[in-house]
Formats: C-alpha cells, structure tokens, sequence
C-alpha cells in the first residue's frame, strides 16, 4: 500500500511537468529558487564545522528554527493545493492510521523534503566534532525531517480543512500578507543590529529562548552535546521527540476528522437591502459603479489593493531613508506613488469578474457605462485620499506653498492611471486570480503578456503625467509661482487622459465584448 | 444543409390561447395512420408537406406565422474541429422549444452564438428582425439568456444581483424593485435574497439566474440547461412560469439532456448531434409515435450494448 501512495505522488509530480510551458518555467523556477537556498544553507552548515561549538550552536538553532517556522507559514500563507489531500481518498475505506501513515510517508516525495533532507544532513558534517555531537546530530536528522514534514501536512490539511470555508479563506490570505508586510519594519531592526560586534550575544539571547521550543530544539541537542551540556542536549532530545509525537497524533486526529466529516458549514451573513445600489443611481453606469464598489469592499481581491496603496510608499521610504535621504524630502513621495497605484490597481478590472462578464455581453451594457462604472469607485476613494495625503504630507516637507503642486501632480498621474486603465483592462486583460480563491494564489495560466502590461501601465501612466511632474520640481526648486500652475495643468491634462481612456475604452469594450469573453472562459 | 424547410414546424402554429396538449392531443390521433408509412426509413425527412394540408385547415386564418428566432447557416469551428456545421433553424414567436443532444453536440455553441456571447465564423442570427451581430443592441434587447456553466455576479446579494440584471437592462429603480419582489416570490427565493449568490446552492443559483434572465421581460428566452441541478420541485415551478410566459406570447428556446422533460414540456423540438440538425418540428412529429428518447438515440446513431465487462457481475466482497 505504502509503495502504491508514493508511486502515485511521483505520477502527479511528473504530471505537474506535462503542463503547458510556462507552467513548466514557473516549476523550473521553483526548483532553482529551491536548490539555491538549500545550497547557502548546506554550505552555510559545512563551513560552521570551523566555528567553534557555541557560536555554531546560536547560529543553527535561530536559522533552523526559522526554516521550521517556514514550513508552517508558507502554505498559510500562499495557500498550497493540497494533491494528497485526505478527503480525496476518504472513499477508499483504508483504516486511519495506515491512510495516515501512507500520506505522511508521500510527503517525503518533494522538493522541499529533499532540500530538507540534505540541510539535514549537512547538519551533520557541523557537528562531526566526536562521537557523541554525532549521534545527536544523526537522531535529529531524522526527527527534523519528521517534524518538518508533519507540520506541513497538519498545516495544509487544516488550511483546507479548517478554513475551507470562503469567508475564513478571505481572512486568513490576508492575515498571512499582514503578517509579511509586518515582518519587514523587524528585517529592517535586524539589519539596524551592529553584527560584526553585538551579533553574537543577539543571536545568543535569541537561540536560548528558541532552542527550548519546538522549533528550535531538534537544532539545539546537537550543539549542546558539542559544548558538553548533555542534560540540555538530552532534554532538547525530549522535546523535540515529544513534538514529532504530539504532531503524529494531531495528523492521525486530522485525518480521521477530514475522512469522516462532511464539509463544514459556513455561518452565512444576510444583508439588508441594497447597498451601494441604493446610493448609485439606476444608470447602467451606476449599477456598474455600484457593482464595483461592492466588491471593492466584499471580495479580498480588491483588497490587497486596498492594503497595497498604502503599505507601499512606506516600503519605499524605509530603504530611502537607511541611505540618508532627509525626512522632509520622503514626505513628497506618498502622494504621488499612492496616485500610482490606485490607477494601476483597476488595470485588469475586467479579468476579475471572470465569465460573470457574459452579463454585461448578453445585456448589451454601452462599453461607456462600463468604463465609467468600474472607475468609479477608484475615482470616489483616490480623489480624497489625495487631497487628504497632500494635506498632510505637504507641512511635513516644511513649506506650504508645494500643496497645490502636489495635489495637481497626485490628481493627474490617478486620472492619467485611470484613464489608461479604462484601455488596457478593455484591450489586454490577461489572466487574474478567479474570483473565491485566495486573493495570492496563482492564476491558472500566466504569460509574459502579464508582466508587460504590468510594467507597460505603470510607465506609461509615469510618461503622461511627465509634463505635470516636470512643473512640480519647477515649483520645489523655483518657488511657489508655479504651485498653481501644477494645479491647474495637472487637473486639466489628467481629465483630458481620463476622458480619452473612458472614450476609447469604451469603444474598445462595446466591440471585444465577446471576445473578452471568450478571454475568460479560457481562464 | 438541416432543416430544409424552415416554414415545416407547421403554419398552423396553436394560438396562444389554445393549450398546446389540445393540439397535440389532435396530431397523435391523426399521425397515427400515417406513422407505419414513415418509421421503415429513419432517414427519410419529415413527411411535413403530406400533412400540411390536414393540420393547417382549422387554424391557418386566425394568426399569420412570426419567427421570432431565425439562425441561416450558423457554423463555429474551434481549429480544426467543427462545433457547429451550418445550422438553419426557424422558431415561432409562442413556441416552447426543446433543443436536444447528446454532450458535446454543440447545444451550448449554438445558443451562445444566438445570445451574442460567441461571435461565429459564419451564418446571421435575428431575433425578432434584428441580427444579434450587426444590430446587436436591439435584438439583445429582446433577449433573456441563462448561459450554463459561466459565473454570475455571485458576490451580491440575491436583489443585488436581480436589480443588477434589470438596471443594465434600462429599467428603472422602482420597476425592478416591484419585479425583485414578484420574481423572488415566483421562483421562491423570498428568503435568499438578502444572502450572497456564492453561498447559494447549484439549484438555487440556477433559480437566480433564470430570474434575473426574466427581468426585463423580453420577447424570447435563451435557457441552457436550465433544469441542471434543479430539484423536482422547483423544476416543476419552473416549467409552470415558462408555460404561463409561452402562453402569454413568450417564447423559450431550450437546452436539456432529458429527453422526458422536453417531451413533456416542450411544443417543439430540435435534434442536434455533432453540431447539426438531425430533425426538428412538433415534438409529435420528430418522435414519430415513439418515445422522444428512443427516436433521439436512434437518430444520435444507436445505443451501444455493453459487452465484456462480465467481470462486473462476479462481485468482489
């Protein structure tokens, strides 16, 4: 039975390579990405056999217990589809443990076991430092492997189990990027660490918490029996035993559940009356707009947009001002890059309604109407948001007279965005994350169709708005005399973008309705 | 190439008054001499000129034939093969009509090229006068289309999505609100329409669906598959509100693999298999006093015995 169940994951892996090419390149660069981080890591864990015990020790238990970590976050976080999943062989009638056992045992099959596996291993070579340093290492090559392999298999199975429904499935993709976007202001604060003389005692204050946990404590026995605590090294045994124990039980438990339990039932939410509908009048283009802005708020596509516009110019800021620009001059960015991507967020509108699309097809909607509908909502919420941040952000720069050339520079490069916007989502629409899924998965097909028209809208929006933002320097170096100036052109040009875009949109729309369509059957 | 002769599903079209099973109830009895004549040769075209004279004499007069839905020499290829292979069909305004075939016939093509959702490489469409692609405003207009298998708007809530339906349609606040409420009652969706589409089951988002294709009463329904999923109850409701709609003038054009329920419910049928016509007219008239289903498979190309599977007869424990 056991060979049965790892011959059929080495079917579906070699499958996976049957697909069409581009599918192909995106394996390949998984496996590359793969193999390169579990060289550094290998060669990272031959060359600590030179550092001395303690210092390897602190080394080994922070890095190990991160890649533990990894194999927890990572599928919660990109959400993996799961081809072993239980359920799927729920029908079978094998007992629990043997189904359990078998599924835990294909895991083994994989790139991130092998990567695993030879990280392990290497692990080894670090402690070849006498007999004993040996045999704990070789024992937690085998729990490592162990607990690394059931956790993801618990994890994973309870993503899809536990968080099947859609709703939990909204939150928790966006909880994982919360917490990614969180972890980076914590890189930069390691990056603060001065290394070469407190990293050591930084690293030390760390594994001894770390190397008690779970994660840690199969990376720490070894490094304890190298530095000649054996009790240590005995208990960390222990624990680390004791997790791989507790995870087994735990997977047992799981799959016992997902075999014999029928799907869980979403707790549906009612609500009142209309909506936005209420609020938009009853035009094809209010009802689109009012269509768009319900699912700005409702589906968790829109809003990684939405966390998007102003999660990135203070990514931006942070490396800007590690290389010592002055605080009053990061204060002109926000603007003009939340500008930026608020157009840019509805380039692909079209592909996020998938075939739902076909209404607007048999309902003959004016490609007008459509256009204007769908920018609505970007328009209602960038124009404020503008002004707002302009308003804010302009004192911060220490001279009052750059806030109207900066809400004229914000106003023209959204209208500009959207404008733009209004053409490609009509034109190239290219393959977008179905509507349900996780707002990060990846969509079923890419290209470099994607890429280009990501990078293309992002430029050209940039080009169109040259003129305006060629102005508002004029104002930072010259003075306040061509504040208003800015203002005025930077309205003026970015409603002439806007109108052409809803223009030619429009039309564009009206004629490829059924071949944007056909687009997204295709997807 | 099919349907020769697009006027044959009789000149006396039944009234709208007169219930259809009056009509056929007529038609069987008259058929049934002439039916031994006809069953020697599946091949042999409808014998519709020989009884066109017999079934047009009481009613002709009273209401000159409307075609309402006319396809000329439809054709869709996707690369190499041919989807649909020239179809020429003529529908009356007031019929009920079935269209038949087994997966992959090209039913679906087919009507998505009448709805103006797949454009064809060949061949006009018009409802009601207007050709679906060169005037597609207007004779969409006319339209009520239920797609199979393609999303819906399913992250609004169930009048959320109707008045979606009906505003894109140009009605008004007012209408569609009165119509939300006469539909959600009709289809019994009273309770659902405050949830979200997505959270709905297969048979009840199909229900949605057909409700929202209502909305905007137009003159011809376009409905794939509309029963898939769709429990008995429900189907059965269905069928009473198309039936009401045809008697009213409507007409509905129809997709179905049960070959039961067309016979049941539908006054006209068309077979396609591999993206032709094989036979259409009266559901009595292509059935030939057999079953709709034993005269489809027939003219699908035979039912075939299963054989050497004996190994299914010796159980294992």
């Amino acid at each position: 039975m056991a060979a049965q169940f790892l011959r059929l994951k080495l079917r579906l892996l070699g499958n996976a390579f049957r697909r069409s090419p581009w599918q192909l390149v995106g394996m390949l660069l998984g496996l590359l990405y793969g193999a390169s981080s579990g060289i550094v890591a290998i060669s990272g864990l031959i060359s600590l056999r030179l550092v001395e015990a303690p210092v390897a020790d602190a080394i080994v238990t922070v890095f190990g217990g991160i890649i533990v970590l990894g194999f927890v976050i990572l599928p919660l976080a990109f959400g993996v589809d799961d081809v072993m999943d239980p359920r799927k062989l729920a029908l079978l009638g094998i007992p629990t443990t043997t189904l359990a056992r078998n599924l835990a045992l294909t895991s083994l099959i994989g790139v991130p076991a092998v990567v695993l596996t030879l990280v392990a291993l290497a692990q080894v070579v670090t402690w070849s430092r006498g007999p004993l340093p040996l045999l704990f290492a070789l024992i937690s090559v085998v729990l490592l492997v162990c607990t690394c392999m059931l956790l993801s298999r618990v994890v994973t199975s309870t993503a899809g189990f536990l968080l099947s429904t859609r709703r939990a499935r909204d939150i928790s993709g966006l909880v994982g990027f919360l917490v990614l976007v969180a972890l980076v202001p914590v890189v930069f604060l390691l990056l603060r660490v001065d290394w070469a003389n407190d990293g050591y005692r930084v690293l030390q204050g760390v594994a001894s918490v770390v190397g008690w946990t779970p994660l840690g404590a199969v990376w720490s026995a070894p490094g304890d029996a190298a530095t000649g605590d054996i009790g240590a090294a005995v208990l960390k045994l222990l624990i680390a035993i004791a997790t791989v124990v507790l995870l087994w039980f735990a997977w047992r438990a799981l799959v016992f559940a997902m075999t014999t339990s029928s799907q869980r039932l979403a707790h549906v939410r009612t609500y009142r009356g209309l909506g936005w509908f209420r609020l938009f009048p009853a035009t094809a283009a209010g009802a689109v707009a009012a269509r768009s802005a319900t699912y700005w708020v409702r589906d968790a596509r829109y809003h990684v947009s939405l966390i998007v516009v102003p999660v990135v110019p203070l990514l931006m800021m942070v490396p800007l001002a590690v290389v010592g620009v002055p605080p009053n001059v990061l204060a002109l960015f926000p603007v003009p890059i939340m500008a930026l991507f608020l157009g840019w967020s509805v380039h692909n509108d079209v592909a996020y309604d998938s075939t739902a699309i076909w209404l607007h097809v048999a309902s003959s909607v004016p490609g007008k109407a459509d256009r204007i509908g769908r920018l609505t909502p970007a328009l209602l919420l960038g124009v404020p948001v503008i002004v707002l941040a302009a308003f804010i952000t302009a004192p911060l720069f220490g001279d009052d007279a750059i806030l109207p050339a900066l809400i004229g520079l914000g106003l023209c490069i959204l209208f500009a965005g959207l404008g733009l916007a209004s053409v490609t989502s009509a034109q190239f629409p290219y393959p977008a994350v179905r509507p349900g899924d996780s707002p990060f998965a990846q969509p079923q097909a890419v290209g470099t169709a994607s890429s280009l028209i990501q990078s293309f809208s992002f430029f050209f929006t940039a080009a169109l708005s040259a003129p305006v933002a060629w102005l508002a320097w004029l104002t930072l170096i010259e003075g306040s005399k061509w504040a208003l100036p800015t203002l005025g052109l930077g309205i003026a040009l970015g409603l002439v973008y806007l109108a052409i875009g809803v223009w030619g949109g429009g039309r564009i729309f009206t004629r490829r309705g059924p071949a944007i369509l056909a687009f997204s059957m295709r997807n | 190439m099919v349907d020769s002769e697009p006027d044959a599903p009789s000149p006396a079209r039944t009234p709208r008054s007169a219930k259809p099973q009056a009509a056929r109830a007529t038609t069987t009895t008259r058929k049934a001499p002439a039916k031994s004549g006809t069953t020697t040769g599946t091949t042999t075209p409808r014998k519709a000129p020989a009884r066109r004279p017999v079934k047009a004499a009481p009613l002709e007069p009273e209401k000159p034939r409307e075609i309402v839905l006319s396809l000329q020499g439809l054709v869709k290829r996707f690369g190499d093969t041919t989807a649909v292979a020239g179809v020429d069909l003529g529908i009356d305004a007031g019929s009920f009509y079935g269209i038949v075939g087994p997966n992959g016939a090209g039913k679906t093509t087919m009507l998505s090229m009448v709805t103006g959702l797949l454009r064809p490489d060949g061949g006009h469409v018009h409802v009601h006068g207007a050709d679906v692609w060169s005037d597609p405003v207007v004779a969409k207009r006319n339209m009520g289309v239920l797609p199979d298998r393609l999303r819906l708007f399913d992250r609004l809530t169930g009048s959320q999505l109707l008045y979606y339906s009906g505003t894109l349609r140009g009605l008004d606040r007012s209408t569609v609100v009165s119509r939300t409420a006469d539909l959600a009652d009709a289809f019994g969706l009273e309770d659902a329409l405050d949830r979200l589409v997505t959270d709905y089951s297969a048979g009840m988002t199909k229900k949605i669906a057909l409700a929202a294709a209502m909305i905007h009463s137009p003159r011809l329904l376009v409905l794939d598959e509309p029963f898939e999923s769709v429990d008995p109850v429900s189907a059965a409701n269905i069928t009473e509100i198309l039936r009401r709609y045809v008697a009213a003038g409507g007409t509905v054009v129809l997709s179905s693999h049960s070959m039961d329920l067309i016979q049941r419910i539908c006054d006209h049928v068309a077979v396609v298999v591999n993206g032709a016509i094989l036979d259409s007219g009266t559901v009595d008239e292509v059935r030939k006093g057999k079953s709709l289903e034993e005269r489809f498979v027939e003219l699908a190309g035979g039912s075939k015995i299963a054989e050497g599977m004996e190994w299914l007869h010796s159980f294992s424990d």
